[in-house]
């Protein structure tokens, strides 16, 4: 085991296997492209992509918030339905081709956003949590009684476009870039460190100068807008929109459990957590038909248990916290046990 | 170190906080003059952390007026305040504990830019010289890339000063900045504090247990006593005044209280 990370760290082996993803994940839409008849790639193998982009999409914009801002937001589906139905009500009411109608769903969220955080984001720790689930719930009542405008409880349908998957495919592939550049843009500008501050220590923050007020209400409207894309998106997709499965309780979960699993306030966490879960879910539901929940429950419950940082969290912090993490960090880092020796004898 | 002639730096006219009936601090008049090192003492509950609070306004005063060179601050937010030059330590370590001491000391740079332009940049190279200037002189050099929550309740307070000074600020609160530090890092951090004072031009205020310290360092030293101004007057004069003495030290003049 050790001979193994030692060579995978040697050979940078980390590195070639996430280009080996990348080209992998190019390749899909290029084969179906060129050998559409061959069944190469098929249609369920995109659309299973698209929706774990999806979720990772989501799950990002949520860790601008959750993790780098330290605001748990369990009500932030609720812009990605705004978003949704800012679209659908755009396309199928007003009339709107949809790349308008999708950055009009977008642009709903962002002014929502605007509207609901000034007065939550004053909120700490579990009020503001709270304070999101009721909006949320609230939303999706509103958008219920709604009814000539959003068709209440029987839905709206949206103009059906030839649904190829290998359309939302790309599209989201480009979505999901924008959003990791913009996590990584925020973790390593002074605008992501002063989120962290106020993390951190949000009180002094705002005593050493930082305007913690625009910086929470900035992220939180750059969340808002990019989850309310992909609202917009996925009702475009789905073409049937109505309150319950679009204010779906399990999206805010979803969003929460892959950035927790990933890893909190990390660019790439979301993206790892995604990944295993939807992995994971994957693997139990073919396995446990009947108690998948149960078992996904449990599965759950362990990970928090044992990797109480996330998958990258863990293995990031390698001097403290956690036994895997010490043990990843024994592996990877070269022993510098002489080095100790020398200089307790020096001094 | 003149007192008297030129305008306060920081004033207080009848500052008054309550905390329900409880009054914290109840028509409390005070000036600070530029280059001056003033102490502040008090037993424990006497309202010197809430002045503290109320003059870097992250508690709102019930009454009276707070000026800042010139300028009432009184319905100023932090973040306003601090970017006027006034920074502060805090009685219970604040420094952002996940974070390295290099990025807590270019965090509380204050600059006050918009969150959004904030966004595309990082930190300029001048700014991480002076914060790497700033953490040589505090000796923190060693531990540069370490986590601050991992350093030891010295070092925070050793960082906290620093990050108070990161913005070049005119006039710096310290409260308890000695306390839980040991004998020899108190005398680094009383060098500094001179050195800051006399060649640098900067003002402090301190809360301060350590008397030793209190008259080491400071020109001038008013007392506070449940919330009332008690003394004001040079650290000497203070320390034989039988009122002060008697709530300070909890012994009068007279013993007879207990007899009786």
């Amino acid at each position: 085991m050790t001979r193994f990370l030692s060579t995978w760290r040697k050979y940078h082996l980390g590195r070639y296997l996430l280009l080996l993803l990348i080209l992998y994940l190019l390749a899909l839409p290029l084969v179906q492209i060129m050998a559409p008849d061959r069944k190469l790639v098929t249609n369920s193998l995109l659309f299973s992509f698209t929706q774990l982009f999806m979720l990772i999409t989501l799950a990002s914009n949520w860790n601008l918030t959750g993790g780098f801002t330290g605001y748990v937001d369990f009500g932030h589906a609720v812009f990605f339905g705004l978003g949704a139905y800012g679209t659908g009500i755009m396309m199928s009411k007003a009339g709107w081709s949809f790349v308008p109608a999708l950055v009009g769903g977008a642009v709903v969220a962002i002014i929502f956003a605007l509207f609901i955080g000034s007065a939550t984001l004053r909120l700490k720790g579990p009020y503001f949590s709270i304070a999101m689930l009721g909006t949320f719930v609230a939303m999706r009542e509103i958008v219920r009684v709604m009814k000539p405008l959003t068709g209440g409880g029987t839905g709206l349908t949206l103009p059906p476009y030839l649904n190829r998957p290998l359309f939302y495919y790309v599209t989201l592939a480009q979505v999901i870039l924008v959003v990791i550049f913009i996590s990584w843009l925020v973790k390593r500008t002074e605008f992501g460190k002063s989120l962290i501050a106020i993390r951190e220590d949000e009180v002094g923050a705002e005593m050493r100068g930082i305007n913690t007020t625009l910086h929470k209400i900035t992220i939180f409207a750059i969340a808002a807008f990019s989850s309310g894309l992909v609202g917009g998106l996925w009702a475009y997709q789905n073409t049937f929109i109505d309150p319950d499965i679009v204010f779906l309780q399990s999206r805010t979960v979803d969003m929460v459990m892959m950035t927790m699993l990933g890893g909190l306030g990390i660019v790439a966490g979301p993206v790892v957590g995604g990944a295993v879960l939807y992995w994971l879910r994957d693997v139990i539901w073919a396995n446990f038909l009947h108690f998948h929940l149960i078992v996904q429950g449990i599965v759950l419950i362990m990970i928090v248990l044992f990797l109480p940082e996330g998958i990258l969290g863990t293995l990031a912090d390698r001097t403290g916290g956690t036994t895997i993490g010490r043990l990843w960090g024994r592996y990877l880092t070269p022993p510098k046990e002489t080095k100790v020796e020398e200089a307790e004898v020096s001094s | 170190m003149t007192t008297g002639a030129s305008e306060p730096l920081l004033a207080g006219h009848n500052v008054s906080k309550y905390f329900g009936g409880l009054a914290a601090l109840s028509n409390v008049d005070f000036a600070v003059y530029p280059g001056e090192v003033m102490g502040l003492i008090g037993p424990n509950g006497s309202g010197k952390t809430t002045l503290f609070d109320c003059l870097s306004r992250v508690q709102n005063i019930d009454r009276g007026q707070i000026t800042f060179k010139g300028e009432d601050i009184t319905r100023k937010k932090p973040f306003q305040v601090a970017h006027m030059g006034l920074s502060r330590t805090f009685q219970v370590i604040r420094v952002y504990r996940k974070l390295t001491v290099l990025e807590n000391m270019l965090l509380s740079r204050q600059w006050g830019g918009l969150g959004i332009i904030k966004l595309f940049h990082s930190y300029p190279k001048k700014i991480e010289d002076r914060a790497r200037d700033l953490i040589h002189f505090l000796l923190l050099d060693a531990v540069i890339e370490e986590q601050a929550g991992r350093l030891s309740g010295g070092q925070q307070r050793l960082l906290e000063l620093g990050m108070a000074l990161m913005p070049d600020p005119d006039l710096i609160l310290l409260d308890e900045a000695t306390s839980g530090v040991n004998p020899t890092l108190i005398e680094t951090i009383k060098e500094r504090i001179v050195e800051l004072n006399q060649n640098y031009n900067k003002t402090f205020l301190l809360i301060e247990h350590n008397i030793q310290f209190i008259g080491d360092l400071c020109n001038r030293v008013f007392v506070l006593n449940y919330g009332e101004m008690l003394a004001e007057g040079t650290p000497d004069h203070i320390m034989n005044n039988e009122a002060v003495i008697e709530a300070y030290f909890g012994m009068g003049g007279d013993d007879d209280e207990l007899g009786n």
